[in-house]
């Protein structure tokens, strides 16, 4: 089973929901669709489920034109944010609900469909509640219940939209891994829309970024971590420090650091913006020369093994998030309103003008 | 308020004492498990029920005080005289058809409030409650012009054969219009709350319109549309402003009940009128009993639990 979505553009009104992306989804694929809330993540994906359909655009679902088919007739498996379990209905009839509406030459037998539900109900292991009704589980086991309800059709793709939203954080990170350890078994393909870049690049096989209805990077987890295509992946998909500067002559000056540029890309004069993670960021009590920054410490958060340090740029006032292992920050003896000199291990530049 | 003031709390007491240690008392029994955020229960049941015996029951039992004065014999020469049959079988017939039309218009109606924005909602949304404001007798007359045979209605139907005025399709009319509210007012904060996302799931799995409309969305609904249907069939049975004038008062024919309670209170037959309208009562009471015990049934299945 594949999916493919070509050149797909949605608007509500004036305002354009997704922007001519295009993509595609391999047979038992886990994709991820990644991004801040407005990015279209949603409307892409219930386009692909047939809830929406496309301005413009067209969707092959096995190579087979799908654009113009409902969503009763694309077999396609869907999980809601919040749940949409049928709620005058028993978990056993939420789940046989899909094999009962179909046309009586499909239909399984009673028997048939009953092994079916209770075969499903193992999957989420949550046998003991079919009699139960939805409001008598927690929102845990409902959206586990949505998901075999989702699968009974025995879908050739499924959609799940933000499944884990609703959730707390633990019930969430247990779920999302369980929800892996199922995709590994029945091996479908799936698509899964967060706003939550950890659990994206922790799930997926494949994460697409979006912003503003655009399709920003397509890629494997450690793809768009290691190598974000701009400055919205980067900065979307962890903390960031940003800090101004400008090139002079081939030469790069940010802040008061001064460094070789190391772009392969010819560098036009004017100003530029670097970009650092938390953890690629040095603190030293010396200056180590022109590439460091003279800051002050202004805040210390020491729960955990790592200790995460608030600083602010001297000269710039800028602020600068860092984090550095405990035994570091024990040696260097780190107290509030310290001055230090940090320096940026791995500062990455973007051609292209970006604000946040 | 204590336990000793409601009388099945002292017979509780009296009871073997092992029994009692071990079963809380009556009130926190009542009360439920969980003692609750708001306090307050035994002050807001004692005035519960001494506001109902106020203002339901004390009216209510002299109408089976009076009743009292009659013998059984001259009590049931009465309420199974063939007139008052009649007007039962009447009353009780184009209620139900009323209240039936109701259902099905004021499920439609309220869909389309909840479901559609279109200009003039918001008139339309205040047009349901008029048949509540409009005195029954501005109604009735009105209903009577419209439909008589020279009447702007009338006038089309007659010649077909449809005769609306006089006759028991008048006072189905009439009754259907006084009962509308109910319905929609009941149904439509339950079709607003019914989210979308539900058809949704119902359409990915596979579900035509129809399924999804008999399988979904009409089984979510029906309670709240069988307390409209209630509502509006208890109304109509009462209803008696509106029918006067379109009904014609016809003995045997188009005569309802509460009609024939008043022309026997005019006539100063206080035990009589009173003897229908304890039939009335009690049979009435039976029927919502039962609506209402169907609806606690449907509502214990999911709503709550």
């Amino acid at each position: 089973m594949s999916i493919e979505v070509r050149n797909i553009t949605k608007r509500f009104g004036a305002f354009t929901a997704v922007d001519d992306v295009s993509l595609q989804v391999g047979g038992g694929e886990l994709l991820a669709l990644l991004g801040p809330s407005g990015s279209g993540k949603t409307t892409l994906l219930r386009m692909i489920a047939g809830l929406e359909f496309p301005d413009s655009g067209s969707i092959l679902l096995n190579n087979e034109d799908a654009t113009k088919h409902d969503a009763a007739r694309r077999r396609v498996g869907f999980v809601f944010q919040h749940y949409a379990l049928f709620r005058h209905m028993t978990i056993f009839e939420n789940i046989a609900f899909g094999l009962r509406v179909r046309p009586r030459q499909h239909r399984l037998s009673k028997s048939d469909i009953r092994d079916k539900v209770m075969q499903l109900l193992a999957l989420v292991q949550l046998e003991k509640h079919e009699k139960h009704f939805p409001n008598q589980l927690s929102g845990g086991q409902r959206q586990r219940i949505a998901l075999a309800r989702a699968l009974a059709v025995e879908p050739t793709l499924l959609l799940l939209d933000e499944p884990f939203g609703a959730l707390d954080a633990k019930v969430r990170k247990e779920l999302r891994r369980w929800l892996r350890r199922l995709h590994d078994e029945i091996h479908i393909a799936s698509v899964f829309v967060t706003h939550d870049q950890e659990e994206a690049l922790e799930v997926a096989d494949r994460v697409a970024v979006l912003n503003h209805g655009k399709l920003e990077q397509i890629g494997t987890p450690q793809e768009v971590y290691d190598n974000p295509a701009n400055a919205f992946v980067y900065n979307f998909l962890g903390n960031v420090n940003l800090f101004h500067g400008r090139v002079d002559r081939g030469r790069v000056r940010i802040s008061t650091m001064d460094s070789e540029s190391q772009e392969s890309t010819p560098v036009v004069d004017g100003s530029t913006l670097g970009y650092a993670r938390p953890y690629e960021i040095n603190i030293s009590r010396e200056s180590g020369g022109a590439a460091t920054v003279h800051a002050r410490l202004l805040h210390i958060y020491g729960v955990g093994p790592k200790v995460k340090l608030e600083l602010q740029d001297i000269e710039t006032e800028a602020m600068i998030e860092a984090e550095i292992e405990r035994t570091q920050f024990v040696e260097l003896e780190l107290k509030q309103g310290d001055e230090v000199f940090v320096s940026p291990s791995n500062l990455r530049r973007f051609v292209e003008d970006y604000s946040i | 308020m204590t336990q000793p003031s409601i009388g099945v709390g002292n017979s509780v007491g009296a009871r073997p004492q092992k029994n009692q240690a071990k079963r809380p008392g009556l009130l926190a029994r009542l009360r439920g498990k969980r003692p609750g955020i708001l306090p307050g229960f035994g002050l807001s049941l004692g005035f519960t029920l001494t506001y109902l015996s106020l203002i339901v029951l004390i009216p209510l039992s002299a109408v089976f005080l009076k009743t009292a004065s009659l013998s059984a014999t001259q009590f049931w020469a009465i309420v199974s005289s063939p007139r008052v049959v009649a007007s039962y079988k009447l009353t009780y017939s184009v209620s139900l058809a009323g209240a039936a039309i109701d259902a099905v218009f004021g499920f439609l109606i309220a869909w389309v409030l909840a479901r559609y924005s279109f200009p003039g909602k918001r008139i339309a949304d205040a047009l349901v409650d008029l048949p509540f404001a409009l005195p029954t007798a501005v109604a009735g007359i009105a209903l009577t012009s419209l439909y008589a045979p020279n009447g702007w209605l009338g006038q089309y139907l007659e010649p077909h054969g449809i005769h609306v005025v006089f006759t028991p399709l008048g006072i189905v009319v009439a009754l259907s219009f006084i009962g509308l509210p109910f319905v929609v007012r009941s149904v439509q904060p339950v079709i607003e709350d019914l989210g979308r996302d539900v058809e949704e799931a119902a359409a990915s799995l596979g579900a035509n319109s129809w399924q999804t409309f008999t399988r979904i969305i009409f089984p979510a609904v029906f309670p709240a549309l069988l307390t409209g249907f209630t509502l509006a069939f208890a109304r109509a049975l009462g209803e008696y402003g509106s029918v006067v004038f379109i009904s014609g008062n016809m003995p045997m024919r188009t005569e309802i009940t509460p009609l024939l309670i008043v022309s026997k209170l005019q006539q100063f037959d206080v035990p009589g009128a009173t003897a229908i309208a304890s039939v009335m009562l009690v049979s009435s009471f039976v029927l919502l009993l039962v609506i209402n015990g169907l609806q606690a049934g449907l509502r214990g299945k999911g709503e709550d639990a």
